[in-house]
């Protein structure tokens, strides 16, 4: 999973020139007068199109006290606008058999919908509306609360691993408001009101802080006077400033244990690192990039090789590092021991520091990075079998303040990359000055205690 | 790509690192996300339509003041993406199907066995250990080789065992230095597994990890007590994820039995989509059934016997029940499956719009998601119904979704319902033919289950021809409540407490590794 997540996140970059050039679908990007930046990729091998809206906000925008806004607006989004009742868009969409979904994360808001290219214009005008005529009805929002707090549950509070990871978060991140959950505490979901949440909608969905994404079987010349027909009525505003999530460069070693409600133990090691975002120097970032890839990237990799297989002491071992967020990030090492040979967290740990001292000491090797350039050039071709997947890409890129662009130029620089530069980046940022260390035990243990 | 061995599940748990920062509002969650032999056309001909609707029989009226609704052409049906679709056997009776897609430089290779946890006999897990460890070993490469066979070439393998089928996939990239050896290493991992001693004492010890994981997951808990109440004396009755003490006795012999009579060319089905012709499709399939043990397709699974109505309550510390509601429904092939699909659509498988969303969500705010399927097997799979919810709320949920799907089955859907569904269904259709991962998992299902290669156009006909009645008596002939279960796991509840007796069945029983509604007979 973690090499799914390796892919998700790190591969979607990568186009290798020469494959960038044969097989790049032409792209157009251009900024209505309103504000809104607009992104038309053409695919033509089927007569179906995604078009998503990006709005530039998510939980680390939010003040303490109130988090959880940015989610809870997204599922008022689906609660009518000035023209449409309450779920009529998401009943009419449904007829069309489009299929739509929204997300929310730390740093964005999102909105798609797939469907077959002659019903285009219509989600192009429900997107257009709720951007500015949402309505934000009260009684709505009474009864949408409660689902939320339903999801909350659902994710977090009955699922002890989601539960540790949002406490983990706390910790990881001492000055950063990716701290604070997206989906926001229950507390706060207790004493947000729609009022906030209509302040929330005036600040933030405005055009200028919004990112149109379309691909599929369009071409601009027909999809242009369609996107300035409903988005170009809606109003210029100033929208609020983007502030960069900043962490602490070095807090401290962190070490939280907690003892839930699970079968297996986990451990999580977290190192505070920057994003490409906040990096003043680009290359280390991608320099993280491979790390992640040598001692994750795949069954063959690092982690996989030697602690699940090789000494056999992890159930499961791998790391995870978003590069592309709007503020600092964080690679995360994370396991679960094998029980079945008796192996506890402190022996575990000790495998994984075993596995970052090594690379500290000795750069990657020549196959080892011809390995997982390989796995990256074949994952931009098969990246491309899927719209909404290309879509994404661009989406998160523009919306984390980073151009789309970068995915022709990735290439070159992680190319440029030497294998000393990435022992180099594990040596400054796997320090136990930037860690954070959780263990989850399960409540038995606690008893035996 | 996902790789689903046993530990995928663990690695699943550590992915909520991912997950965690990601929430999606879950508007259109579908019953059984299946390669449900959802129509491939051949051609772009339009389906029977015989009375155009107008705008307000779709969407409803009065209808809203939008300007793109007033220009929208209901007459046509959406265009498709034409789809060259290609079926022949081998000499060993492996049947192929292939489809041509030259526009990106890469090839999806799919294998589907009747190799799944319905085999297990009276060995539970040995479906899914078997399939684990085809790239664990053959005789002369080690797991290490092969991983890194697959990884150097930016090949990607996949594999997982379910209760119909054993799934082998590989995906490549067409260049004949890439998909050549990416192919060899894919016959070899295929056909001679070696079920070294090393890797089967590891991958039997992520099982049984696995196992212990579920025992903290209602999901689990529920999907597993449902499957196990539906099938009591069922091979579906048992846990593909397999037993502990089972697993612990599973010797090499047993897995390289399993390998040969279900691993067979007579027993498997191959479907390719990518950018090879048919020359090269006809050899590489040719090749494959060449390297794997000769056999014969297995024989059918029975079909299970009638259970009678049931409530079961597994006590769990969680603040949330997980209810599921269902029953048998129907296998592969089955004459009322459009019927269903479209009944089901109405009911609770469209996500917003549908009946029980209206009704849970909407109205109530009872859960943050809830939709029913069915799921058509080899032998008749399960029709599931699944929530969660507050723990205090769960009569009231239970009471909704029985009213609901009772006043279904008695009064079928409304005229304007089954306008706007059927509606959809064409406009969904372009959607699950957009990609060739989407294309390459249907055709294997077509194959798996009998299916004609036109499977996916009759299902459009028949689905356009519905009425009314037809879709309420196929709803009664097939969810007689005589025989629906229900099962929650939550909290005791009070009242249950107060009169004590049926309580907790067995909830150490391990779990089943999807939701009732997702099993994964149909995800490949």
């Amino acid at each position: 999973m973690l090499r799914l997540i390796f892919v998700l996140l790190t591969l979607p970059l990568l186009s290798f020139t020469a494959v960038a050039n044969e097989s790049r679908q032409p792209t157009h990007s251009y900024t209505l007068d309103n504000g809104l930046k607009v992104i038309i990729r053409e695919d033509h091998r089927a007569p179906v199109v995604v078009s998503q809206v990006w709005y530039k906000v998510g939980s680390s925008d939010e003040p303490p006290g109130q988090t959880g806004l940015s989610h809870a607006l997204e599922h008022m989004m689906f609660k009518g606008s000035k023209n449409l009742e309450p779920g009529q868009a998401s009943r009419l969409l449904g007829s069309l058999g489009a299929s739509e979904n929204a997300m929310t994360t730390r740093d964005y808001t999102a909105y798609y919908q797939i469907l077959s290219r002659d019903q285009l214009p219509v989600a192009l005008e429900l997107e257009a509306e709720r951007m500015h005529q949402l309505s934000l009805p009260e009684d709505e929002f009474l009864k949408e609360i409660e689902v939320i707090k339903e999801e909350r549950r659902m994710r977090v509070d009955d699922n002890p691993n989601g539960l540790a990871y949002e406490r983990f978060l706390t910790q990881a991140y001492m000055a950063s408001p990716y701290g604070q959950p997206v989906i926001g505490w229950m507390h706060d979901l207790d004493r947000m009101q729609i009022e906030d949440l209509r302040a929330w909608y005036r600040a933030h969905y405005v055009p200028a802080n919004a990112t149109l994404v379309i691909v599929g079987d369009v071409y601009p010349e027909t999809v242009k006077p369609l996107v300035e027909r409903y988005f170009g009525a809606v109003p210029a505003r100033t929208p609020v400033p983007i502030r960069t999530p900043l962490e602490l460069p070095a807090g401290g070693e962190r070490s939280l244990v907690q003892h839930l409600d699970v079968q297996l133990p986990t451990l999580m090691l977290g190192f505070n690192v920057p994003s490409l975002t906040t990096s003043a120097q680009p290359w280390e970032v991608h320099a993280l990039r491979l790390l992640d890839a040598v001692l994750d990237g795949g069954h063959s990799a690092r982690l996989a090789s030697n602690l699940e297989r090789g000494s056999n002491i992890a159930t499961s071992v791998g790391t995870h590092y978003d590069p592309f967020s709007r503020g600092d990030s964080l690679f995360i090492l994370s396991g679960i021991p094998n029980l079945s040979r008796n192996v506890d967290l402190a022996q575990l740990e000790q495998g994984v520091w075993e596995q970052i001292d090594a690379i500290k000491k000795t750069p990657p090797s020549a196959e080892e990075l011809a390995r997982v350039q390989a796995q990256l050039v074949a994952e931009l071709v098969y990246s491309q079998d899927d719209i909404n997947t290309q879509a994404n890409r661009i989406g998160a890129l523009e919306s984390a303040g980073l151009s789309w662009e970068l995915i022709d130029q990735d290439v070159d620089a992680l190319k440029a990359i030497t294998p000393e530069q990435i022992s180099d980046v594990a040596r400054r940022y796997l320090v136990r000055d930037r860690m954070t260390r959780t263990t989850v035990l399960p409540l038995a243990k606690e008893a035996q205690q | 790509m996902k790789s689903i061995k046993p530990f995928a599940l663990l690695r699943w748990l550590l992915a909520i690192v991912a997950l965690g920062v990601m929430l999606a509002v879950l508007l259109k969650q579908s019953p059984a996300p299946e390669a449900q032999p959802k129509p491939t056309p051949d051609t772009a001909k339009p389906a029977n339509n015989p009375e155009p609707d107008t705008a307000e029989e779709v969407f409803g009226s009065p209808l809203p003041a939008l300007q793109s609704l007033e220009q929208l052409d209901l007459d046509t049906p959406p265009a498709r993406r034409g789809l060259d679709l290609q079926h022949w056997t081998t000499a060993q009776g492996t049947k192929v199907y292939y489809m041509r897609a030259e526009e990106l430089p890469m090839l999806d290779v799919q294998l589907l066995f009747a190799a799944g946890a319905s085999r297990d006999g009276d060995q539970p897990g040995l479906a899914m250990l078997t399939n684990a460890l085809l790239n664990e070993g053959t005789n002369n490469l080690s797991a290490d080789d092969i991983a890194s066979g697959f990884e150097r070439l930016g090949a990607e393998f996949s594999n997982g065992a379910y209760r119909d089928m054993g799934l082998v996939r590989l995906r490549s990239l067409t260049d004949s230095d890439k998909l050549e050896p990416a192919l060899a290493l894919f016959a070899q991992v295929l056909a001679q597994p070696a079920f070294p001693a090393k890797a089967v004492t590891r991958v039997r010890e992520q099982m049984l990890a696995g196992l212990q994981y579920r025992m903290q997951r209602p999901g689990s808990l529920a999907s597993e007590a449902f499957w196990s109440t539906l099938y009591p004396n069922h091979p579906y009755g048992n846990l593909p994820d397999g037993e502990a003490d089972s697993l612990k006795v599973i010797s090499r012999a047993d897995l390289q039995r399993f390998h040969q009579t279900y691993y067979a060319a007579g027993n498997a089905v191959i479907a390719l989509v990518g950018d090879i012709d048919r020359d090269q499709a006809e050899q590489l399939a040719q090749h494959l059934a060449d390297a794997l043990p000769e056999g014969q397709a297995a024989p059918t699974t029975p079909d299970p016997e009638p259970v009678a109505a049931t409530q079961k309550q597994i006590d769990f510390n969680s603040e949330q029940t997980q209810v599921i509601v269902g029953q048998q429904g129907i296998k592969r092939g089955d004459p009322d499956y459009a019927a269903l699909y479209l009944g089901n659509q109405i009911l609770g498988g469209s996500g917003f719009g549908s009946r029980l969303m209206e009704q849970v969500r909407e109205k109530r705010g009872l859960a943050y998601s809830v939709s029913s399927g069915f799921t058509p097997m080899q032998a008749p799979g399960p029709f599931s119904i699944s929530l969660q919810t507050r723990s205090d709320q769960t009569e009231l949920a239970l009471e909704v979704v029985n009213s609901t799907l009772d006043d279904f089955i008695a009064k079928g859907p409304t005229q304007a319902e089954l306008v706007r569904a059927k509606q959809q269904i064409l406009g969904e259709f372009p959607l699950s033919t957009a990609s060739n991962s989407a294309i390459v998992s249907q055709l294997a299902a077509i194959g798996f289950y009998n299916l004609p290669l036109n499977n996916m156009q009759l299902f459009l006909d028949q689905v356009q021809a519905l009425t009314v009645e037809q879709i309420q008596a196929a709803f009664a002939a097939h969810l007689d409540p005589a025989h629906r279960v229900t099962i929650t796991v939550g909290p005791p509840q009070p009242e249950e407490d107060a009169t004590s007796g049926e309580s907790a069945p067995e909830a150490t029983e391990t779990a089943s590794e999807n939701d009732a509604t997702k099993p994964a007979e149909t995800k490949p």
